[in-house]
């Protein structure tokens, strides 16, 4: 079986914002097109920062391509669905456009394109297109510091399963049950 | 704080959740006076048709592909991606079409008056599926919102049956204003207090149980209720207008009845349950991250 899965090192990440235009660039075709839901840019990748606590953190979220997907589940017409690789995605010409699926995420990992009227995610068609003909999706290839990680989880050799091997790592509000598959490093 | 989600207009939503409580409710409440033979009891039945396609009409305003539903509904029941037993939008789709069915024929039976209409119309199990399928209607449009983990506040049991209350008491104030007389109003009044106490202990649980509970997201929504930005939409617009002020007319008009005071009460009750939906969908906020 596939799982493929995001890692995004919070220890090695530098905030360039490289992997948020590279998306924006593949698969929006740089526009300039406000994402009116996040108050942000054409892109599947949000930033969060957390200013509460000690020190200044950041996060960068996006889809977590949960093994147990809420928007899958409320899905009317199984628009969203799971992939046999693992991966969340949508089928347009199925999407009423309820939102349904945005309100369920507890990431709030999804946008809407007010073009389209579909909700947007991660990831994009551009990056669809790049893992089928066996590349890493736009955000990985561009990160500088070597940030993100992507692949098979259930495939030991694979660049995540290594990275996940020998890190300390976690995942976003675990304690809502979607079984998130985007892996935040926070150290060694 | 977190900003509430603007995904679903809450002035959208709001009136559609709330009219098919009324269509709901309000065919159940026709069902029991039908059976009692209560004199005018047909007026209702014009009412109830208007209610399930206006919310049909306020829903549908809030797709952002209105467009491709028919195409994409046929799509995915004939795929078999449709998702009956899955989905609450998919279940409401099932159940507000087949609510709507019916109450087109109910009207129609006292339009056109066929003798086919009236026989199928009047008969026990037309009756027991318009019961089964508004309250059903009404309890789908609780759990439509209950059933979105995203949004903590509305991820609570209590959604649904605040909203079976709510739209209970929308019914029985319909009655009020389109058939009032004596014993009828006796009775509704008698049980427009009881369920408006259930419902007044139901919003303050919900609130109640958020401030405290454990959620982050799910207590900033409370928040913004008691004391925050929404607080006099709350406390004046909801619970005075919507819900206090009705129940003191009620208990009232236990003793002394008066038609104007009744009417008044009914109005708010309708505009006390409206605010309830617009204001506990306008509350909600994601958990924050991390």
């Amino acid at each position: 079986m596939t799982r493929l899965a995001h890692l995004w090192d919070q220890s090695r990440c530098i905030a360039c914002g490289a992997c948020i235009a590279a998306c924006n660039a593949a698969n929006y075709g740089s526009t300039g097109r406000v994402n009116k839901t996040w108050g942000w840019l054409a892109s599947n990748i949000k930033r969060v920062e957390l200013v509460r606590g000690p020190r200044p953190m950041l996060f960068l979220v996006q889809c977590q391509h949960c093994d147990n997907a809420p928007c899958v589940a409320v899905c009317p017409t199984g628009a969203s669905y799971r992939d046999v690789d693992g991966l969340v995605k949508i089928k347009p010409e199925l999407c009423i456009g309820c939102k349904y699926c945005m309100v369920a995420c507890p990431y709030e990992a999804r946008w809407l394109d007010e073009e389209s009227g579909l909700p947007r995610k991660c990831m994009g068609e551009e990056c669809l297109s790049r893992v089928k003909a066996g590349l890493e999706p736009v955000c990985v290839a561009v990160c500088p510091a070597g940030a993100r990680a992507f692949g098979d989880l259930d495939d030991p050799n694979s660049a995540i399963s290594r990275r996940l091997a020998q890190s300390r790592y976690i995942r976003l509000l675990e304690g809502k049950g979607t079984e998130p598959k985007y892996f935040v490093v926070v150290g060694p | 704080m977190t900003a509430f989600q603007e995904i679903w207009s809450p002035y959208l939503i709001g009136p559609f959740l709330w009219l098919a409580g009324i269509a709901g409710m309000g065919s159940v409440a026709y069902v029991m006076l039908a059976r009692q033979r209560v004199e005018g009891y047909q007026r209702l039945a014009y009412a109830l048709l208007p209610a399930i396609v206006l919310a049909l009409v306020f829903v549908v305003a809030d797709l952002s592909r209105p467009w491709n539903m028919p195409g994409a509904i046929l799509s995915s029941i004939l795929g078999g991606t449709f998702g009956w037993v899955r989905s609450w939008m998919a279940v409401g789709i099932a159940l507000i079409s087949l609510g709507t069915v019916l109450l087109l024929f109910l009207t129609l039976r006292y339009i056109a008056a066929s003798s086919v209409l009236v026989r199928i119309v009047d008969s026990t199990w037309y009756g027991v599926l318009l019961v089964v399928v508004g309250v059903l209607i009404t309890i789908y449009s609780g759990f439509l919102i209950a059933a979105a983990p995203g949004i903590p506040f509305w991820n609570t049991a209590l959604i649904p049956v605040l909203w079976l209350l709510s739209a209970s008491v929308c019914a029985l104030a319909l009655v009020e204003l389109l058939l009032h007389h004596g014993d009828v109003t006796r009775q509704v009044v008698r049980m427009g207090v009881a369920l408006e106490s259930a419902e007044l202990i139901a919003v303050m649980a919900l609130i109640n149980l958020a401030l405290y509970g454990g959620s982050t997201a799910a207590r900033l929504s409370a928040q913004a209720l008691a004391y925050g930005s929404l607080a006099a939409a709350f406390w004046g617009g909801l619970v005075g207008l919507g819900v206090v002020i009705p129940l003191a007319i009620g208990i009232v008009s236990m003793k002394r009845q008066s038609r104007a005071l009744t009417a008044a009460a009914a109005v708010l009750a309708l505009i006390g349950a409206l605010l309830l939906r617009i204001l506990v969908l306008q509350a909600g906020v994601f958990e924050p991250i991390p």
